[in-house]
């Protein structure tokens, strides 16, 4: 039989929780950047989790990368618009408040994209995380 | 303007930090596994880009 605390052993029943509480903290780590791990107590961490997506976005916007959006014709687009909005209020901020258009003709183009995706899927990470946080199955 | 190898770099870093906090909780697990990402992608990526230096280049640009 395997001790407790090592990887084989059976975990303790996680105590239940509300679904209110669990798409609380799924919602506010897709929205804010972080803001799920501080809502399950975890401020340093979430703080740190927003730092790291905020540059993402912010290095992929100065380097004028494609913030993507559905492109009819080309349906991986879609996929992309998934990811790109997986940055929460930061996309919509971009895209409608600041009205912000890639350039294809820039230097930094590639690079930008690269930065802007990457900030996206980080932050569905997050929310995973944050899911996994709630429901007691991670610390 | 940054040159390529520093947006590399700085890539590496952000998302090295990014694992190392979401799956490590231990300071020296994270040093280690940081330093594991970090080096990968950026030895990794002057492996890669070594490897392609003996590639031909293709045709040069046409002048606008």
């Amino acid at each position: 039989m395997a001790e407790i605390g090592s990887p084989s052993a059976p975990r303790p029943a996680a105590p239940p929780v509300s679904p209110a509480s669990v798409a609380v903290a799924v919602l506010s780590a897709w929205l804010v950047p972080g803001l799920g791990h501080v809502y399950l107590k975890r401020p340093l961490r979430g703080l740190a989790f927003f730092a790291l997506v905020v540059v993402a976005v912010l290095v992929g916007s100065r380097l004028e990368g494609n913030l993507y959006q559905p492109v009819q014709g080309q349906p991986l687009t879609l996929l992309a618009t998934a990811a790109s909005m997986g940055m929460g209020f930061l996309y919509f901020l971009l895209r409608y408040a600041l009205h912000y258009q890639g350039n294809i003709a820039g230097a930094g183009y590639e690079y930008g994209t690269a930065f802007l995706l990457t900030g996206g899927l980080m932050n569905l990470l997050l929310v995973l995380d944050a899911w996994d946080i709630v429901r007691g199955k991670k610390e | 303007m940054l040159s390529h190898f520093l947006l590399m770099v700085l890539y590496a870093l952000i998302v090295s930090l990014f694992f190392t906090l979401l799956w490590r909780r231990e300071r020296k697990e994270q040093i280690k596994l940081f330093l594991e990402i970090f080096v990968g992608m950026v030895g990794g990526g002057l492996l890669v880009a070594w490897l392609m230096y003996y590639f031909p280049s293709g045709p040069p640009a046409p002048i606008p």
